[in-house]
Formats: C-alpha cells, sequence, structure tokens
C-alpha cells in the first residue's frame, strides 16, 4: 500500500468504522469485544485489496455476513455470548406503555444475545438489513424454506429465552409454528 | 406490536446505541496486515520446499494409477418406460448399487472434502462415484474434479482437478476411457450438458471456484469474488465450440454471485441460463452472450430448485412449503408462477415422470434437518418409496453426498 491509498484508508476507516461497527455488534449478539474482531479482520481483508476495491464499505459489509455465513453452513465450531444472568421467567409487571416498550427491547436484546449465530444472522439480514426471504436465502446460498423456517424457529426461541415476550401478537414469520424444517445443502 | 417490530425495534436500538469505534483502529489493521502477510510468505516458502521434496522424492507419478474406473461393457439401450419401479436401496449412505427412478437415475454422486494447501488457502475437492451400468455399482473415482453425464449415460463430459482447466474430455462411461478433448482458451470450472445431451456448456472462471480461506482464526469462509467469465457451448458431436463473455455485475449487498455459479441449458437446449442472487434471479442468454427473455415455462424457475420443470412441461418443481405436511414443496403453474399443487418432499431435485419426483426428505416424525434421504413423491399420494440411507453429520461434514442425476 503506497503512501496515498494508506491516506485514503484511514480515512475511510475514521469515517466509516463506527458504522460498520453497529452492524458487527448486532452479528455478535451485542459482544463488543467479538465485533471488533469480526471488523477489524474484514478491514484487514479491505486493505490488502484497497486499490481493487471500488465500494470498500459494501466490500467490508459482505466480509462480515459471509464470515458468520460461513461459520454456519460449515458447521464450525462458534463463539457464542455468554451471559451470566439466566432469562427471567417471571418478572415484575411492566410499567407505562412506553416504558414497557423499553424494557421488552431490553429484555429482546438480551434474548437476541442468546441465539445462535445462524439464528442471530437472519434475523439482522431481515429485520435490521430489511431484505426479502429470497434475498436472504441466495445471500446465505439456500432456499427460502431454510430462511423462513430459520426466521420461525429463531422468533420461537425468543418466546421461549424471554416469557415476556409470550403476551406478544404473533408475527407473519411465525406461521410455520407446527412446520419446522430445514432443507439440506443447496447446490449452487 | 408482535415480535418481529420488537426484534426490529431492538436492532435498530442496539445498532443506535453502539459508541464510535475507538481510535488506532486503522493502525492496528495495518500493523495485524503487515504481520501475517510476512507469516504467509513464510509459510509459502515452507510448502515449496516441501513441493520440492516430493518431487526430487518422486521422480514420476502414474496418472490414474489408483483410480477405479467403470468397468467395460456394452451398454444396451432401454425404452424408457414411466412405470419402471424405482431401485432402492434404502439401507445404503454411501450408495452402493443403482438408484432409479422412472426415467430418471442417479447417474453419480459426489463428496467433497477441503484439502488446505496453505494455512489459509484451501480447495474443496470432490470424489466421484460414478455408476457403471454392468454392474449396477457405484465405483469411486479421483480423478475428475467435475462430471456431467449425458442422458443415456453413455458419456460423461468431464474436467481434470485443479480448476480452471483448459481441456473438456468426453469420457465414454462404458470403456472408462476419454474418447475426445476439447481444448479452451479460457479455462473452465463446470458443465452441464443439454437436455438432449447434443450441447454441452462449459462454464470459464479465471479463478478456482472451488477455493476456500480462512480469514478469521480458523473459521473457513466461503469466499464471495466469483470470478465467473464466460461461458462456451460446444455441439458435442462435430466439437464446434463458441464463446461468450458474460459481465459480472453487483447483486444484493454488492455480492454479485456465489463463487460457483455454474451456467445450465433451459429446457428447449435452446438458451443459457445463469443464476444470480439478486433480481432477477435467473437471467438467459443466447450463444452469444447477449440477454434473452425467459424461454416457455422457465420464467418462474429458480435456480437452487434443480427439478425443474416436468418432462411434460405441465408443472415446475417450486421451493419448500411446509403448509400441509411437516416437509413439502410447491408445484407451480409454469405460465403463471401460482402454486398447483403441495407436494412430499423437503428439496425437490429430479423428475421420475410427469407425476413423480426424487426428492431429499426426513423420516416421518424426524426433526433433524440433515439427516434427509432421498425418496421418490407422487402428485396426490402421502406415500414415499426410500431410495437411499439417510445422509450423515450434518452440512459440510462427512458423509453427505450429492447426486447427480440424468435421464436414461
Amino acid at each position: 500500500m503506497d503512501a496515498e491509498a494508506d491516506e485514503s484508508f484511514r480515512d475511510f476507516v475514521a469515517n466509516r468504522s463506527s458504522a460498520l461497527l453497529k452492524t458487527a455488534v448486532l452479528l455478535s449478539g451485542g459482544d463488543r469485544h467479538a465485533a471488533e474482531d469480526l471488523l477489524q479482520n474484514a478491514l484487514i481483508k479491505v486493505a490488502g485489496r484497497w486499490n481493487r476495491v471500488d465500494e470498500p464499505e459494501a466490500y467490508v459489509r459482505r466480509i462480515l455476513y459471509r464470515q458468520q455465513v460461513s461459520r454456519w453452513r460449515l458447521k464450525w465450531p462458534r463463539r457464542e455470548l455468554s451471559v451470566a444472568e439466566p432469562p427471567e421467567t417471571s418478572g415484575p409487571a411492566l410499567g407505562t406503555d412506553a416504558s414497557a416498550a423499553a424494557e421488552l427491547r431490553v429484555v429482546m436484546r438480551g434474548a437476541l444475545a442468546r441465539l445462535t449465530a445462524r439464528q442471530r444472522t437472519v434475523l439482522v439480514l431481515r429485520y435490521f438489513e430489511d431484505l426479502p426471504e429470497a434475498d436472504v436465502a441466495r445471500l446465505l446460498g439456500c432456499s427460502v424454506g431454510t430462511v423462513r423456517s430459520t426466521t420461525h424457529r429463531s422468533l420461537a426461541r425468543l418466546r421461549t429465552l424471554a416469557p415476556e415476550l409470550a403476551a406478544l401478537a404473533p408475527a407473519a414469520g411465525e406461521q410455520l409454528s407446527s412446520r419446522d424444517y430445514s432443507p439440506v445443502e443447496v447446490r449452487p | 406490536m408482535n415480535v418481529e417490530e420488537l426484534v426490529r425495534a431492538a436492532l435498530h436500538e442496539q445498532a443506535a446505541e453502539q459508541p464510535p469505534s475507538g481510535p488506532g483502529l486503522a493502525d492496528r489493521v495495518l500493523t495485524v496486515r503487515r504481520r501475517r502477510r510476512t507469516r504467509r510468505i513464510a509459510s509459502a516458502a515452507v510448502a515449496v520446499a516441501a513441493v520440492l521434496t516430493a518431487v526430487l522424492g518422486v521422480p514420476r507419478l502414474e496418472s490414474g494409477g489408483h483410480d477405479v474406473r467403470p468397468s467395460g461393457g456394452v451398454d444396451h439401450d432401454r425404452t424408457v418406460k414411466a412405470d419402471r419401479p424405482a431401485k432402492t436401496h434404502s439401507a445404503q449412505s454411501l450408495p452402493r448399487t443403482t438408484i432409479a427412478a422412472g426415467n430418471t437415475v442417479m447417474a453419480a454422486y459426489f463428496t467433497v472434502k477441503t484439502d488446505w494447501q496453505t494455512e489459509r488457502q484451501g480447495v474443496r475437492v470432490r470424489s466421484y462415484w460414478l455408476l457403471d451400468k454392468k454392474s449396477g455399482r457405484y465405483e469411486k473415482t479421483t480423478k475428475w474434479s467435475w462430471v456431467a453425464v449425458a442422458p443415456g449415460l453413455k458419456t460423461a463430459a468431464v474436467l481434470e482437478q485443479h480448476l480452471p482447466v483448459r481441456r473438456i474430455g468426453l469420457l465414454d462411461l462404458a470403456s472408462g476411457k476419454v474418447e475426445r478433448w476439447f481444448p479452451v482458451d479460457h479455462p473452465v470450472g463446470g458443465l452441464a450438458f443439454s437436455p438432449d445431451g447434443t450441447k454441452l456448456v462449459a462454464t470459464a472462471y479465471d479463478k478456482n471456484p472451488d477455493h476456500r480461506t480462512k480469514e478469521v482464526g480458523n473459521d473457513p469462509v466461503t469466499p464471495f469474488d466469483s470470478r465467473r467469465t464466460s461461458f462456451y457451448v460446444f455441439d458435442v458431436a462435430s466439437g464446434h465450440g463458441t464463446w461468450a463473455p458474460v459481465k459480472v455485475t453487483p447483486g444484493m449487498m454488492g455480492i454479485p454471485l456465489n463463487v460457483r455459479q455454474d451456467f445450465a441449458f433451459s429446457r428447449d437446449g435452446k438458451t443459457v441460463w445463469g443464476g444470480q442472487l439478486s433480481k432477477p434471479y435467473m437471467r438467459f442468454y443466447d450463444a452469444s452472450g447477449h440477454r434473452v427473455a425467459a424461454p416457455e415455462g422457465e420464467k418462474y424457475r429458480d435456480w437452487f430448485v434443480d427439478a425443474g420443470l416436468s418432462p411434460d412441461g405441465t408443472r415446475l418443481a417450486g421451493d419448500f412449503a411446509g403448509e400441509k405436511w411437516y416437509t413439502s414443496s410447491w408445484l407451480l403453474d409454469p405460465h403463471t408462477g401460482k402454486h398447483l399443487a403441495e407436494i412430499h418432499g423437503q428439496q425437490l431435485l429430479a423428475w421420475a415422470d410427469d407425476k413423480s419426483l426424487i426428492a431429499w426428505d426426513l423420516a416421518k416424525g424426524d426433526k433433524d434437518e440433515f439427516h434427509s434421504r432421498l425418496v421418490l413423491v407422487t402428485i396426490g399420494s402421502d406415500k414415499e418409496v426410500p431410495l437411499s440411507g439417510f445422509l450423515k453429520g450434518s452440512d459440510g461434514t462427512e458423509g453427505r453426498w450429492t447426486p447427480v442425476f440424468a435421464r436414461r
């Protein structure tokens, strides 16, 4: 990397690393240290191709997701966030609507951290990136059915992890409740 | 508020709350990168030394000496009968003897193992088991990196190891010998026959489409840097081929294609299609590589559903359904894309006749998503005929095999 490339890389990191770190944190279930590792490795990769990459931010985001996808598809040992406290099974009654909503979001965050990397990746792609099921399926190299069933199981798992969510209305992604399934790997 | 809305809100809130990244990140990245590069150069030097040692120690290698290939024998053309009984071997996994149903036979299958050539660079290597029609057994070969079997099971198109390669072999499946080689200027990594077997499409890549890397710790990563460049269409009888460049355009989230995204023929054999990760998910091309409209009945096809159109063209195999049964798939109207019927089967692989398909499926009551086997499913029937034993392991582990089907 020459001096000019070095400078533009540093500018990119200074301007965009905070936004990229947010995505990495979500993928890592709120584990800031794991997210920083994830982002650092993605930045190392983009640095190696700095002069050949037209859209570095898109490139780094692809790396972040692909790392998660690869861990899922290859069933490699994963690091999961350990959470000291077990989920509340009979929490206090929630207060006002606003505070109840805020508390629910905190509860949800804790439950998201307890999902597997596979489940969390699908939820981040569906509900943070707002990608439709078909796009998630193509991105992850699996069928729409796999995305659907993983979404369903992930949402069901969230309810199990956080009984406070039981009062919430069923979501569209939970409609496969008795038909859980996933196909085998898809040949590209 | 429902759970989906709460997940969305929680994720956005969590993202918004994150403090900025700390100072010095660029410095750390550049320092680590320099260290890794130094280590890789050192590793490469060790690898070169190892190769030199091997070459000096083994002066001559016999080509294919350890391959077991299909034995010789005369193939007798069979009359296609839609009601031909299925050949099933429900206790076998890996399969040893012929698996077939209706007009379709499992002509081969392969297993995959990643060969880590350096600390961080590897290649997924396939081992094939080709059906010897005379003995009715699948025989292992490690000679080929890719095998496409033509209808009738007399000929296979093969690529040698170390993709991409600069020649395509036409293998006589009876003798086990390559009868002809088609040289190519642009190296190729994948092959597919036209439905009538008269044409062959070869997908060109400028880098091995089966390469894998390790980027984070010891985790293998599926690269996304597709290097697909073009395709060839060969007339199998004459060996005449045309070459067509196809530009890879950025798709969803900037990811253009899977690292391996081979071309294949449409049902009528007149156009070539390639899968995409974003809309339109299937792109069709003429032999010159110009985009053309989807052929009749294939507009609603999706590239990851292998079965495609039924032989009579009245039904299109679709994606997972899961509404009527625990595992099931949709059959679509090929002209409208609307659901025609729901059929048993987790993943539809190949049509056996106009009303039956070979599919992966779980045993009744089984909830292990990876514990599937080949079955024959029929429209309007609750009965499944097991064709193979169950896959072992889970995605990406040993014990998995992938079928290659051909018309008898």
